[in-house]
Parts: C-alpha cells; sequence; structure tokens
C-alpha cells in the first residue's frame, strides 16, 4: 500500500479493521485522538501493545463527548475496569459501537448497559431517575420526576415486574425509529 | 476450492487460523488457500479506504450535526445524496452521448449572425441553441472513427439506462429506508419512554444542549399534563371542523389548480427572448409564496396531532408544484411539438431557465425565509423568536428541482452540469443561513419517518411523473424533422426496431431478435408479469398480517406467563 506508518503493525491494523467499523486511515486518525488526551501516558509506538489507560477525566474533555450529559456512563462501560479508564482497544471499540454503521442491535445492547446505572441487568426506576434528572437538568420537581419514571416504567414495561429487563428494552426500542439515528456519535 | 475461500473471508483473523488448521489438505494448499483469502479480505478494506476519501464535506455535516441534531443534517445528507445522482448523470450522458460527437466534430456548426452575449447564461437560448447543450445539436449518424458509433442508439440507450438505474436506486432505498424505520405499533407518539430514547447523542455544542435539555423538559411536562386524547366532540363541533377541513382543501386545490391555468396562459407570450424569462420567474415566484399561504391555514384549521398537519401541508406543496409542472408538460408537448420545428431544444430551453430561475429564487428564499425572519424575529418582532430550519420546504424544493432535471435530460443531456454547480453553491448557502439565522429545533422531531416519506415523495410522483413524460415523448411524439439523433424517424423508440432488423442479418445474436419479438413486443409477457406481482404481493401482505398477530399473541402470554 506504501503507508509508512510506525504505529501498529500490519497484523495489527488488520485485527482492528476485523474487529470494528473503522478504516485504516480512521484507526490511524483515532490513535492520533487518543494520544492527544494525553501525550505523555500513550505512546507513538504501539507494536508491542502496551498497557496503557487514559483515565476517565481526560477522555469526558473530548469535543465530542464532553456536552453529553451521559459521557461517564458510555465511558464506564466501554472500559474493562469499569470505572472508565480506556485502553485504546476500548477506545476503539467504544467509537465504533457509536458510529454510523453500528447495527441496531449491537447500539440496543450497548444502550441498555449504558442505561443501566447499578449495573444489575435491569433498568429499574432509580436508573431511570438518574436518566430523567441528567436529561433534564435537574429542573423537574422531585414528584414530576417520580411521575416521568412511572409512566415510562409502565409503557415499556412488559413483564410486570416494574423494572426493564433487556427484552422490554429492546421492544420499546423497536417502536422508536429515530433511536438509530440518535444513538450516534460521530468522530 | 472457491467456496472455501469465501468462506474464510467472512471469518476474523483467529477463527480463519483454526478454520485453515482443521483443513485436510496438504500445506502447500493451506497456504494457497490462506493467501488468497487475506488478499481478498485487503481488497475489500482498500475498496473501503478509498471510498472514505472520496466523501465529501465530512467536517462540514459534523459541524451541522453537532450543534443543529441529527434531523436537520437529514437536509443535507438528502441534498449530498442527490448530488451523487446528478454527478453519476453527468458522467455518463458526457461519456457516452457528446465525448464521441466532440471527438468526431469538435466545432459547434453555428451560423455567422450568431455570437455571445451574456444573455444566454439566463435564457439559454441564442449561442447556446446550437451547442452540444440541447438535443438539437447531436448528430443522427453513424459515427466513424477507431469504431462505429451509432449516435441515435447511444443517445436512446444512455437515457433509457439511467433512468432504469435511478428508479431501481430509489427504490431500493426506499425500502430500505421503510425496512430501518417501520414501526409496529402507533401507540404512544408522546409517551415519556419516547421521549427519554430520543436524546440526541451527536450534538456538541454546548448552547444546543442546554437548549434541547429545556425543550424536553417542556415536551415532559406537556405529555405529563395531557389530559383524555379523545375529547368527544358534539355533532355540531364535528360538523364544524369537517366543514373547516374541507373548504381549507378546496381553496389549496382550487389555488393549485388556478396556478396551472395561469402558467398555460403565460406560455403564449413566450415570442421574443427577453420574454421567455417570464414563464419561469412566475413559476418560481408562485412556488416561493404560495406554499407560505398554505402555512398560514393552521390558524384556523385544527388537525388531531402536529404530524398530520405537516403531513398536510405537504400534500397541499406537492399538489402545487406537480400542477404547474404538468400543465408545463403538456403545454410543451401538445403545443410547442407541433408548432415548432426542433422543439425538444425549445423544451430544453424552457428546462434550462427554470432550473435557473429555481436557483436564483432559492437564494432569494434563502433570503426572505432566513435572513429576515431572524431580524424580525430577534428585532422587530421579538415575540416571534430566531426561525428554526424549516426542512419539509426545504427537501421540498429540492425534490422539486431535481425533477427537473429529470424531465430535462432526455431535451438537454448537459442540463445535469448546470444542477451540480447548483448544488454545490446551495450546500454552502444553506449551511451558512443555518449557521447564522436559525436555531436547533425545538420539537425532537421523527426525523427518521419524515425521511421515509421524503423519498417515497421523491419517487412517486416525482420520478414517475418525469420518467412517464420523458416516455410519452420517446413513444409517441414525432422527432423534430431538421435537428436532433431522431431525425427522419416516427418516433424515438423506432430506432431500437431499426437496430432489431440490423440485427436479424448477422448470425450470431438470433436471440436478441426472438426476445425483442417475443418478450418485449408482446402484451401477454406484460400481462403475465403484472399479475405474478400482484399475487406475490398479496402473499407477503397476508404473512406480514399474520406476524401482527402473532406479536400480539406472544405480547399477551408474556403478560400472562409473568402475573
Amino acid at each position: 500500500m506504501g503507508n509508512k506508518q510506525t504505529t501498529f503493525t500490519e497484523e495489527q491494523l488488520e485485527a482492528y479493521q476485523d474487529c470494528t467499523f473503522f478504516t485504516r486511515k480512521e484507526i490511524l486518525r483515532l490513535h492520533g485522538r487518543y494520544r492527544e488526551l494525553a501525550p505523555h501516558l500513550v505512546p507513538l509506538d504501539y507494536t508491542n501493545n502496551p498497557d496503557i489507560r487514559v483515565p476517565l477525566t481526560l477522555i469526558v474533555t473530548m469535543p465530542e463527548l464532553k456536552e453529553n450529559p451521559f459521557r461517564d456512563r458510555i465511558v464506564e462501560t466501554f472500559s474493562e475496569d469499569g470505572q472508565g479508564n480506556l485502553s485504546f482497544n476500548d477506545f476503539v471499540d467504544m467509537f465504533s459501537a457509536l458510529c454510523e454503521t453500528s447495527p441496531r442491535e449491537l447500539k440496543t445492547i450497548y444502550a441498555f448497559k449504558i442505561y443501566d446505572f447499578n449495573r444489575d441487568n435491569f433498568i429499574c426506576k432509580q436508573d431511570l431517575e438518574k436518566t430523567v434528572n441528567k436529561l433534564t437538568k435537574g429542573e423537574l420537581s422531585p414528584e414530576e420526576v417520580t411521575l416521568v419514571c412511572d409512566k415510562a416504567i409502565e409503557e415499556a414495561d412488559l413483564d410486570g415486574d416494574s423494572k426493564l429487563s433487556f427484552s422490554d428494552f429492546e421492544n420499546m426500542i423497536s417502536k422508536a425509529p429515530d433511536f438509530l439515528s440518535n444513538f450516534h456519535v460521530r468522530i | 476450492e472457491q467456496d472455501l475461500v469465501k468462506e474464510f473471508v467472512a471469518l476474523s483473523t483467529r477463527d480463519r487460523i483454526r478454520a485453515i488448521r482443521d483443513l485436510p489438505m496438504s500445506f502447500e494448499e493451506k497456504k494457497h488457500i490462506r493467501l488468497l483469502s487475506q488478499f481478498f479480505r485487503r481488497c475489500g478494506y482498500s475498496i473501503r479506504s478509498a471510498r472514505q476519501t472520496l466523501e465529501l464535506w465530512q467536517g462540514i455535516m459534523k459541524e451541522i450535526g453537532g450543534k443543529f441534531g441529527t434531523s436537520v443534517l437529514s437536509y443535507f445528507v438528502f441534498l449530498k445524496w442527490l448530488l451523487m445522482f446528478n454527478i453519476f448523470s453527468f458522467l455518463v450522458n458526457f461519456g457516452f452521448i457528446t465525448i464521441p460527437l466532440l471527438v468526431y466534430d469538435p466545432l459547434p456548426n453555428i451560423p455567422p449572425n450568431v455570437s455571445f452575449r451574456g444573455l444566454e447564461i439566463l435564457t439559454g437560448a441564442g449561442y447556446f441553441n446550437h451547442t452540444v447543450m440541447y438535443y438539437g445539436g447531436y448528430s443522427n449518424e453513424t459515427l466513424v472513427g477507431l469504431v462505429e458509433y451509432n449516435m441515435q442508439l447511444a443517445y436512446f440507450f444512455t437515457i433509457a439506462v439511467y433512468m432504469v438505474l435511478c428508479g431501481l436506486a430509489l427504490i431500493f432505498s426506499m425500502a430500505r429506508s421503510f425496512k430501518t424505520n417501520y414501526v409496529l405499533a402507533e401507540s404512544t407518539s408522546n409517551g415519556a419512554w419516547q421521549l427519554l430514547c430520543s436524546w440526541d447523542f451527536s450534538i456538541t455544542n454546548e448552547r444546543a444542549v442546554r437548549q434541547r435539555k429545556s425543550n424536553l423538559r417542556v415536551q415532559l411536562k406537556e405529555s405529563l399534563s395531557e389530559k383524555a386524547q379523545m375529547e368527544l366532540l358534539t355533532l355540531s363541533e364535528k360538523l364544524k371542523h369537517f366543514g373547516v377541513h374541507l373548504g381549507s382543501w378546496l381553496l389549496s386545490t382550487g389555488l393549485a389548480v388556478g396556478c396551472g391555468a395561469s402558467i398555460y396562459y403565460l406560455c403564449q407570450y413566450e415570442q421574443q427572448e427577453a420574454e421567455t424569462l417570464l414563464v419561469p420567474f412566475v413559476v418560481s415566484l408562485m412556488n416561493l409564496v404560495v406554499p407560505l399561504f398554505y402555512s398560514l391555514f393552521y390558524k384556523f384549521e385544527h388537525y388531531s396531532s402536529q404530524r398530520t398537519q405537516i403531513y398536510a401541508l405537504v400534500v397541499r406543496n406537492v399538489l402545487l408544484r406537480m400542477s404547474i409542472l404538468g400543465v408545463l408538460c403538456f403545454y410543451w408537448m401538445n403545443v410547442v411539438a407541433k408548432k415548432f420545428s426542433c422543439w425538444e431544444s425549445r423544451v430544453g430551453q424552457a428546462l434550462y431557465r427554470l432550473v435557473i430561475v429555481d436557483f436564483l429564487f432559492l437564494m432569494l428564499g434563502s433570503f426572505f425565509g432566513e435572513f429576515l425572519s431572524n431580524v424580525i424575529g430577534t428585532r422587530l418582532l421579538p415575540r416571534l423568536g430566531v426561525p428554526e430550519f424549516d426542512i419539509a420546504r426545504n427537501v421540498l424544493e429540492l425534490i422539486y428541482a431535481q425533477t427537473l432535471a429529470w424531465i430535462g435530460i432526455y431535451f438537454s443531456p448537459l442540463l445535469p452540469a448546470i444542477q451540480i454547480v447548483k448544488f454545490f453553491i446551495l450546500f454552502y448557502l444553506k449551511k451558512v443561513s443555518l449557521t447564522q439565522n436559525c436555531q436547533p429545533p425545538r420539537r425532537t422531531g421523527r426525523a427518521a419517518q419524515m425521511h421515509t416519506t421524503f423519498i417515497a415523495l421523491l419517487f412517486f410522483p416525482f420520478f414517475v411523473g418525469a420518467l412517464s413524460m420523458v416516455a410519452y415523448t420517446s413513444w409517441s411524439l414525432t422527432p423534430s424533422e431538421q435537428c436532433g439523433p431522431f431525425r427522419g424517424l416516427n418516433n424515438t423508440f423506432s430506432v431500437v426496431g431499426v437496430w432489431i432488423d440490423d440485427l436479424e442479418e448477422i448470425p450470431g445474436s438470433q436471440w436478441v431478435v426472438w426476445i425483442y419479438q417475443h418478450v418485449i413486443r408482446s402484451e401477454l409477457f406484460y400481462f403475465l408479469i403484472t399479475l405474478i406481482i400482484l399475487v406475490i404481493m398479496y402473499i407477503f401482505w397476508q404473512v406480514t398480517q399474520g406476524r401482527k398477530d402473532l406479536i400480539g399473541l406472544l405480547r399477551q402470554q408474556i403478560v400472562n406467563v409473568s402475573v
């Protein structure tokens, strides 16, 4: 191909192209963005797979994530340790799942994980309350927040256990065709 | 071996290594298969990379999406998609029709007393009339150069194949859009859950995010305080609503018909060259003013939901534009075709003028619609506020502009070039106007379903209308005697008949002749095909109904099992 780059070996680049929706050029560009976040931490040469993690506080300063109300949850969901410290593989994985060509099923799975704040595989009322507060900046009164959450659970809950399992969530997503185009971060 | 390679290309590296190891073949054969599958994978990736470098305007789209959200961005995506149609059309037409003629006969044969004045840019007549811009500039001979190039067949087949490919592309993208955006039950359109799911993750601008949050707050409060939707109206109120609806629909249809009739009357006044600009001017003026008038109807008309209101507005605008275009096509095919020699070039010029004046009015419309509204909304009448970007109106304007290009392709093969320049400038113009004058949309609209509606509108009635007009022209109308590639024939389609007659003498192509005589020219074939398609559609429809019932049953079962 002739593109001289020393950041990754050819096998690594091929592996990235296999496992994500990005092309070669995008992966190199992502590495540049990743390195920008912590230049003293992230090496230029990734050929020997260094085990470097960039902490959550630096990742959420990216312009694509800075204003997103769910930025902490997004980064935590894709981190291996659950605390939000992303290795480069996690970083690429995150943007790949959120990109335009990512299929609906993948996005639904990750959206469920993001909305599930307490990670118990159910979206319960507390999770919904946190979501509503993040989306309305806390300007609704507590009674209104409770009402909204009750209404949302009532609409979505199919099996009547007043919390939403993944199948309930998937069912509601299938009724919202805008979800696919809305759940999308451009990088 | 080919099947093995195909299988391995689709696997990931690790699986591929494992699968190759499991093969019961010699080492040499395994190495060969490994190399082949790696080669195909690399080819796939380089195609993907190459396609990405050709992507236009990525940075600008990201900026617009970040500030205004996905629904406004869908307008720009639609514009880019239409631009691709025009680029493809221009390349095909220029390559297959214009270049052979230019190679064979580089100098246009212009009569001595005609020179280039500035007015041609607007009117398209005069100097341009004798160039390859229009139908009349093309010869009907078989050009003898490196190969024998039959201009008649080239012209006919290039345009026919392009139209068919366009139709297929539209059908496929309509089907794909419908598949992703199909909603099973229309139950909760404003429900709390919908609102929670509708957060647009691609917005990155701080002010836009704040505004979205406050809009969402307002919408949530609205949905909480909703009273029962099914207000029982009294009979007199129902009659009153019905009367108002009937009246407004009659008024809008009457306006559309009236506009069409006045355009037909004005078409008579096209004698001198400067006067020819009158009709396009009036057409564009009507397309600008009458929709504004339609959007005032909402003051006294009450629809059940905002979406129905938008759809009603869209239908009225479509009716208006279709009636104007229909009247113009009728005039061209019935009056111009019989009155003038070289009538195709005249129709081509008329379309050129329509495209140019439409472009000028689009620029004017942007000025009035967005800039002035912003000034009025911020300085003069603060109650109105900063305007929003009217997606429906702008998309309809794009669809109309593209329809003009599709009708004009037969009469003026290089019209797509003008369209490309027009769309290019329009993109930057709308982007600047948007960022300077508009605010992000207040209601999180149903962008996906509107997108499906717009593609469906593009296809039917606009594309189908353009295709029918071109098909009618080539089937029934006599080409002009003095100019163009089809002079001397009874109708354009007989070019194929002549070609088939020539083919009968060549021994190896009897099957083409057979197909032409027994399949394309026989009515029984089309009857059978239609019948088969109808039966298949009915079967699919029944399957869909059955699946809907099954989903309802399963849902009931879930509730029963858990209780």
